[in-house]
């Protein structure tokens, strides 16, 4: 009985037991957790309409759990996870500088129960095409988007590039329930070489800085190598110079220490020598001494001798010749005597006869000057009558002079003639006769010429030569003329 | 009903400018919600007027899903 008992308690524990576990499965089955990251859409009870009379239609579950009827409702899952859809798209800048961009837009399904709602009725069955849609919206987008920037502002001005994005495509997006979180530019393809270009000038100035900071090292390097070659040479120089100094004084020291034998033996030798010159010397002494003895007093005696003999004979000779002398004084002062006494005979009578000749000459002279006094006076009383007369017959006393002269006024006339060696006259007989009569014509146009030389001074010149040296006169003239 | 919820939590709500709002363009404010943040479209409540980056604005009116109409606190 007892077992019976407890056999049917133990039947009924276990009936209790599955009856819990089975009312667990069901709940289990009939409940859905939504997970932080989805949605759960659930259809098919019907969802009063709220208010108006616009509901929904369906039930979203985010987060936490919810009884689902199975057989009743259907329960759909929808990921609000992010998403991403690359894009690369040819384009037009701002500027027209054709670009092709690659870029990425993050976006994800909005988080509010509006959003959830529009994206499950537009994507809830086609989950897996939604980067797809939204890759085809937002290359149009992209397009327009980056058409109003330029390259400089895609690079740099993100904050230009959010809000474009938020103006193209934000309203759009929010139609699908989505909401766009990043839009990334990834790459920009330039085929014209834009940026490159718009990056050169300051590359280049980083270039120059660079080439200018190598070269000025270089510079700088090159100057402390060249210094610190300098320094080597010159410490190099140093060294030597004092290892050449210091060989030179091995070198020294040497020579010295090779020298000092023979040295010594020289010093020897100079003494041995010394000492033999010195026996010399007294050898030399010696033999002087002996040949003072034996040759000079001997030849000192002979020298005295033949002096005494020689001073006896010339003493001697002096007196011959005194003697000699004396008798020549003597024989020439008897000669003397004799001339000068036979001179001054003489000189008595040429003085003698001087003064008888003398005389004569002065009779002579007294007699001559008589003469010539008495001449001159009667040529002055001559010219005197001739002046005179001249006041009058001038002419005829100039006829008288010239006629006087002729002969000389032609041989002077005839002069340049007689100069002449040879004579050539070019016809024959009657030029010689014409040379004559021109030289002799010459001669009496001179004369007239003379003569009116003469004339003019008034009968000065004839009273001023009245030997005739006034017709000389104008027979040199004649002479200069001819 | 948690609609209703969420729109009558969503005015008075204070968030901070992220985009520039300036006329007739649309702007970006983070407001916090439903225990995060949240970036949403916006308006200014003035027409005329430009609201800087990083501002405190309210937000005054709620359009779903995802525009608000804001103003500086």
């Amino acid at each position: 009985m007892a077992t019976l008992l407890s056999a049917a308690a133990a039947i009924v524990a276990g009936l209790v037991v599955a009856a819990i576990l089975l009312l667990v499965l069901i709940f289990r089955s009939m409940w859905r957790i939504a997970e932080p990251n989805e949605a759960l859409i659930i259809s098919g009870r019907a969802h009063r309409p709220r208010g108006d009379g616009h509901g929904l239609g369906f039930k979203i579950a985010t987060g936490g759990g919810t009884l689902v009827m199975p057989g009743i409702s259907a329960v759909r899952r929808l990921s609000l996870d992010l998403r991403e859809t690359d894009l690369e798209i040819d384009c037009v800048t701002h500027q027209g500088i054709p670009l092709r961009v690659r870029g990425v837009v993050i976006y994800k399904v909005g988080d509010d129960l509006v959003s959830i709602a529009n994206a499950a009725r537009r994507f809830l069955d086609q989950q897996d095409q939604m980067d797809q849609r939204v890759h085809n919206l937002f290359a149009g987008h992209l397009r327009a988007i980056i058409g109003n920037m330029t390259v400089e502002e895609m690079i740099r001005d993100r904050e230009k590039l959010t809000q474009l994005t938020r103006e193209h495509a934000g309203t759009e997006m929010e139609k699908l329930g989505l909401i766009v979180d990043s839009l990334q530019i990834q790459e920009i393809l330039d085929p014209t070489g834009y940026i490159k270009n718009l990056a050169l000038p300051h590359q280049s100035a980083v270039e120059r800085e660079a080439r200018i900071a190598r070269a000025v090292a270089d510079r700088e390097a090159t100057e402390r190598e060249q210094e610190a070659e300098a320094q080597k040479a010159l410490a190099r120089r140093d060294s030597e110079i004092r290892q050449a100094g210091y060989q030179a004084e091995v070198d020294q020291a040497s020579a010295l220490a090779r020298q000092a034998g023979p040295l010594s033996d020289a010093t020897a030798r100079q003494k041995v020598v010394v000492e033999e010159t010195r026996i010399a010397e007294l050898e030399a002494e010696r033999t002087e001494k002996l040949l003072l003895v034996q040759v000079r007093k001997p030849a000192d005696a002979r020298a005295y001798e033949q002096v005494t003999l020689a001073r006896a004979s010339r003493e001697a000779h002096i007196h011959e010749a005194e003697a000699r002398a004396r008798e020549i004084e003597l024989s020439a002062q008897a000669d003397a005597n004799r001339v000068k006494l036979s001179a001054a005979a003489q000189a008595e009578r040429v003085k003698l006869e001087g003064e008888a000749e003398a005389h004569a000459s002065q009779a002579k002279g007294r007699a001559e000057g008589e003469a010539i006094r008495a001449r001159g006076t009667a040529d002055a009383d001559t010219i005197k009558a001739r002046a005179e007369a001249l006041a009058g017959h001038q002419e005829a006393i100039i006829g008288q002079q010239l006629a006087e002269h002729w002969p000389q006024i032609v041989e002077a006339a005839a002069k340049p003639f007689g100069d002449i060696d040879q004579l050539i006259v070019l016809n024959g007989a009657q030029g010689i006769s014409d040379t004559l009569a021109q030289a002799l014509s010459q001669g009496i146009a001179g004369l007239h010429l003379a003569r009116k030389l003469l004339g003019e001074p008034a009968g000065a010149a004839p009273l001023a030569s009245p030997n005739g040296s006034g017709g000389l006169d104008s027979t040199v003239r004649e002479d200069e003329k001819v | 009903m948690v609609r209703h919820v969420v729109e009558q939590e969503m005015v008075g709500r204070v968030g901070r400018v992220t985009g520039r709002i300036t006329p007739g363009h649309l702007g970006e404010v983070m407001i916090a919600v439903r225990g995060g943040s949240e970036a949403f479209n916006a308006y200014g409540s003035d027409p005329d007027e430009t609201i800087g980056k990083g501002t405190r604005v309210v937000v005054v009116e709620y359009f779903p899903p995802r525009t608000v109409v804001v103003s500086p606190v």
